[in-house]
């Protein structure tokens, strides 16, 4: 399947990846992509997605536990206790 | 270790040699990257606890490393990243806090390929990490860093993660013992995700039993990770149970085309022995082990795209500010110190499961994920065991295959099966070839950890080889 | 014909600790980013690890709704970057493979019409947006994660709405239904959200985001309609499209397409295993869900013989009707829907009002008791209550502060009426012919007792006097 440069540039967008050289990543992502196309022949299309499952009881009691650290201490911040996001479009 | 425990020598002495031998060695190897500084006084302590009859946990002091991405409290924790220099985790994963209860003593973190993503430690932002049998080649990964530690004496044992055999392929490549547990054997919490529904942390020792006794101490249910699951076990006891009567599948997928005659005729004399144990071998087939390394990069890329996301360098990471820019060219701006293979995973997280492809790449993964497991299971019903290389190729010189991901992958082979299907597998080192480890795979089915170690364990007192000539 | 379409965001209020983590899901006490924890804020290595209580909570909503629930509820990620979420994914509920979500179809009947329910879902909220600066150049986010994570329920309707009447009548039953099942505060500031999907006949779906109440929902239906009309009078077609409400200028924009082409790449939440519905759990959640409103309001009516409209209001105010529960006995029944409903709903209508109330249902079963034992008047039972409401005194120790004890002696009761009488000679007149006016005689000797004539024995003495 041909991957076109358009599509690995909205995908950049879309993950915020900024690559400077398409071209680089294109031929390997073309190509890692044309390995997946194996999948088409594995014949799996009645398979059921299962998941392992577990009871809803073994779940966590809603009880309310303070963080013990003041955790945002540890993390950047700004004006008092903020968190600074850059200006938003 | 044993010395340690008679009194012979003091954790302090132990510890001081430990890190001397770190210091000499690791200019060559590079599996260090970060090598603990208060790890003489932390021996102290214990030193003090054994003095005054206090007591003393399972660990003795024993120098573990731990591969740096599972996160110690107040430790930095960068995945071989850039993009987490100064991540500083604000807390303990589950098996770190399990160890220090036990008084081991983290002699430091160890090098991996970035986020995990990887098979040579090559991909690691704080270069490579090199194969103690031969400098020259590549150890292995992503554990890379932990297996060369245990592989080169700078640690009793290690603490890795495997993804798609992360801890079982450099195991294989340094000569190590390298173990997968079954799914949710051992808690998550503290591991940075890479592909979350298929990775599982795993101990990196030089024996059987070493892995058994890392095992009881930091396997079991933990509130902190929904995913594991509660099945005490002594992985110790027992341990020489043997194999006499067990039936054994021999995965003919996993020594076919493309494998080095080398490693053909170590598996060949891998059986002769296993059958010399009073185990019975036949040929076995698992068909979808040719779709499974697409299966299991579909998968690993769309949980990676989405895992790495909150690396968006606004709570953490590193000095970056955000005036003059907007949101999306900040974060676009911030990623660009992912490493080219990172950036490669992201983009193909982004593609296969995306609306317009979902159903012809994702979910076709997750349904051969389903199959595969459905076709090992039946074989289970069937064998005790399934055994295999864990490697097809030998070890590889430094920038062989970095270039070329096709091939890459299919040094994924034979390993990825136990991470699609959640199964317990092992890598014990078998035989050498010019000089270069060749590890043997033994899985089993799901929760039968235990009896993977006691085959093991079997297999393992069958072989002798030389000591690393480092 | 006009299609609307409902999301609705409500989050679950009553309960302790966030959905994915034990930090206190009533986030509005704290000061920025202190109510945070490795989970929520999505450090790496932490994982989520699910609150038993909220997929209960949930599912008693979906059972309220008339909704199927599944055998196996399963948690998706919908991915995309915004600074408002910690991991740049948000964990919530999808019926791709089946379906998984707590609630499956379901409906609701609002007078005559039947509103079908998609599913109800469980998800974390995220955090909050602070805009600083005046213009967009030096403009300042500031971002607060103590929301983050905190348990939010979506209920997703069909497109059967056809007008914003019908939006109104759906949204006052649904908030007294949330507030009903004890899940949710419909009241608290930010507790019910919505985005609304609207299309007139001929015209294109549009979607409407981001409103941020069920007043506002229900204005910017109105809105969306009255300009779609607008559009389609003047033959501009109405393009499909998602706008966004503005609640200041109280208008909808028009969103940048960039954001309509979002490619969310929903797939399973591998760190929450699938979660088992256990039937037993089931059956108690069953049998542990409140009586409905409407058929609360089905037992008043029959019960006590309590009129329609009381009825109506009694049940689908929790507060009211648990007031009720709490009082009531077969013989008061009546009188206290009467206190409730006529004198003191002006006292306790609104949440601050609530929370300042010292009044209880001892107070209301005790006021009941006074007016059927003739202790005190109906009109001295209305001027006990502010002071109740205020106080949280004894009905009695009111009842001698105030000097609002019945008046029943005849000989002083006497005296009032012979003033009456002889003051108001004109009317004393026309009571002669005209009955109905004894009781603006009444009402005069009420007057001069402040309420507290015994009606009975003024209307016997008035009577006596008028012969």
């Amino acid at each position: 399947m041909m991957v076109t440069e358009e599509e690995i540039e909205q995908v950049t967008k879309l993950m915020k990846i900024d690559v400077h050289d398409h071209k680089e990543f294109i031929d390997k992502v073309h190509a890692m992509i044309d390995y997946f196309d194996i999948l088409d022949s594995a014949g799996v299309e009645d398979e059921e997605i299962l998941m392992l499952d577990v009871p809803l009881s073994s779940l966590r009691d809603d009880k309310h536990i303070q963080y013990q650290d003041k955790l945002i201490e540890k993390l950047k911040h700004y004006k008092g206790t903020y968190v600074r996001a850059p200006k938003m479009m | 270790m044993h010395q340690v425990k008679n009194g012979d020598i003091s954790v302090e002495e132990f510890t001081a040699k430990t890190i001397e031998r770190i210091r000499q060695l690791d200019d060559s190897i590079h599996a260090f990257l970060h090598v603990n500084s208060d790890a003489i006084e932390q021996a102290k302590v214990i030193d003090k606890k054994i003095k005054s009859g206090e007591k003393v946990g399972d660990c003795f002091g024993m120098p573990i490393s731990i591969k740096d991405n599972i996160c110690i409290k107040d430790t930095k924790t960068t995945c071989a990243s850039k993009m987490l220099q100064d991540f500083v985790a604000p807390y303990d994963a589950t098996v770190i806090s399990r160890l220090k209860q036990q008084d081991a003593i983290f002699v430091g973190k160890v090098n991996l390929d970035e986020f995990a993503m990887g098979l040579t430690t090559e991909f690691s932002a704080y270069g490579p990490t090199h194969n103690p049998w031969n400098v020259d080649y590549v150890p292995g990964g992503s554990s890379g860093g932990s297996a060369a530690s245990v592989s080169a004496f700078e640690c009793v044992a290690s603490l890795g993660s495997d993804t798609g055999g992360s801890v079982r392929n450099p195991a294989s490549f340094c000569g190590v013992v390298g173990f997968k547990p079954t799914y949710g054997l051992i808690s998550r919490f503290g591991l940075i995700s890479y592909a979350n529904s298929i990775e599982q942390i795993g101990p990196i020792t030089r024996t059987v039993k070493d892995t058994a006794f890392m095992l009881n101490i930091v396997s079991g249910h933990d509130s902190n990770d929904d995913t594991t699951v509660d099945n005490p076990q002594d992985y110790l006891s027992g341990i020489d149970a043997g194999i006499e009567g067990k039936k054994i599948g021999i995965i003919q997928e996993m020594v076919g085309d493309g494998i080095d005659p080398a490693v053909l005729s170590a598996t060949k004399n891998a059986v002769t022995k296993l059958e010399g144990l009073g185990a019975t071998c036949e040929d076995a087939h698992l068909e979808m082990v040719k779709y499974s390394v697409a299966a299991y990069y579909t998968i690993t890329a769309t949980e990676a795209g989405s895992n790495l996301a909150r690396y968006d360098n606004l709570l953490y990471g590193y000095d970056l500010p955000v005036e003059g820019y907007e949101f999306n060219s900040y974060i676009s701006k911030a990623r660009t110190k992912f490493g080219p293979e990172v950036t490669r995973r992201m983009i193909l997280g982004g593609f296969v499961p995306s609306a317009g492809h979902a159903g012809r790449y994702f979910l076709k993964a997750l349904k051969v994920k389903q199959k595969l497991t459905r076709e090992i299971e039946h074989l289970f019903k069937k064998y005790d065991y399934l055994i295999a290389p864990t490697v097809p190729i030998l070890p590889f010189k430094f920038g062989e295959k970095i270039d070329d991901p096709i091939a890459l992958f299919l040094v994924d082979i034979n390993t990825v099966t136990a991470n699609l299907t959640g199964k317990p597998a092992i890598s014990v080192p078998f035989e050498l070839s010019n000089g270069l480890p060749i590890g043997m795979q033994i899985l089993a089915n799901s929760n039968e950890d235990k009896s993977v170690l006691q085959a093991a364990h079997a297999l393992e007192s069958t072989v002798k080889l030389p000591e690393v000539p480092i | 014909m006009t299609k609307i379409g409902l999301e609705i965001h409500s989050q679950l209020t009553n309960l302790e600790s966030k959905l994915f983590c034990s930090c206190k899901a009533n986030y509005r006490e704290y000061a920025p980013n202190t109510n945070i924890c490795p989970i929520c804020m999505g450090l790496p290595g932490s994982l989520p690890r699910i609150n038993k209580k909220a997929i209960e909570k949930a599912t008693m909503i979906a059972l309220a709704l008339n909704c199927s629930t599944p055998e196996k509820i399963a948690f998706f990620r919908k991915n995309y970057f915004y600074p408002d979420l910690p991991k740049n994914f948000q964990i919530t509920q999808l019926n791709i493979y089946g379906d998984t979500s707590v609630g499956g179809p379901g409906h609701i009947i609002i007078g005559d019409k039947k509103i079908r329910i998609t599913r109800v879902q469980l998800e974390e909220d995220p955090g909050r947006l602070i805009y600083e600066g005046s213009s967009s150049k030096n403009q300042i986010t500031l971002v607060d994660y103590n929301r983050a994570g905190t348990p939010l329920v979506e209920i997703v309707t069909e497109p059967d709405f056809e007008n914003p009447k019908q939006v109104r009548e759906f949204l006052n039953i649904l908030s007294n239904l949330l507030e009903n099942l004890g899940v949710s505060d419909p009241s608290l500031d930010g507790a019910m959200r919505a985005d609304a999907n609207v299309s007139i006949e001929g015209g294109n779906k549009v979607e409407i985001k981001n409103i941020g109440s069920f007043h506002d929902l229900e204005k910017a239906v109105h809105f969306e309609i009255t300009r779609q009309e607008s559009l389609h009078s003047r033959n501009i077609p109405i393009p499909q499209e998602t706008r966004h409400w503005d609640d200041k200028r109280k208008i909808t924009i028009s969103a940048r397409s960039k954001e309509e082409e979002l490619d969310y790449r929903y797939f399973l939440e591998g760190d929450i295993p699938w979660i088992r519905m256990e039937k037993d759990i089931l059956d108690m959640l069953k049998k542990e869900m409140p009586e409905s409103i409407s058929s609360k309001k089905e037992r008043y009516i029959s019960k006590y013989g309590i009129p329609a409209q009381v009825a109506d209001v009694l049940s689908s105010d929790k507060f009211y009707s648990d007031l009720f529960e709490a009082s009531h006995n077969e013989k008061n029944a009546k009188e206290i829907a009467n206190i409730i409903t006529t004198d003191l709903m002006g006292l306790v209508d609104t949440r601050e009002k609530r929370e300042l109330s010292k009044f209880t249902s001892v107070h209301l079963r005790d006021l009941a008791d006074a007016i059927q034992s003739g202790m005190i008047t109906r009109n001295s039972a209305k001027n006990a209550l502010p002071e109740i409401v205020k106080t949280g005194k004894d009905l009695s120790r009111i009842i001698a502060d105030l000097d609002l004890g019945n008046m029943s002696d005849e000989f002083e009761l006497s005296k009032i009426v012979d003033e009456v009488v002889s003051e108001e000679s004109e009317a004393v007149k026309q009571a002669k012919s005209n009955p109905q006016t004894v009781n603006y005689l009444v009402g005069k000797v009420m007057q001069k007792t402040k309420g507290k004539a015994d009606p009975k024995i003024t209307m016997t003495l008035l009577k006596k006097k008028l012969e």
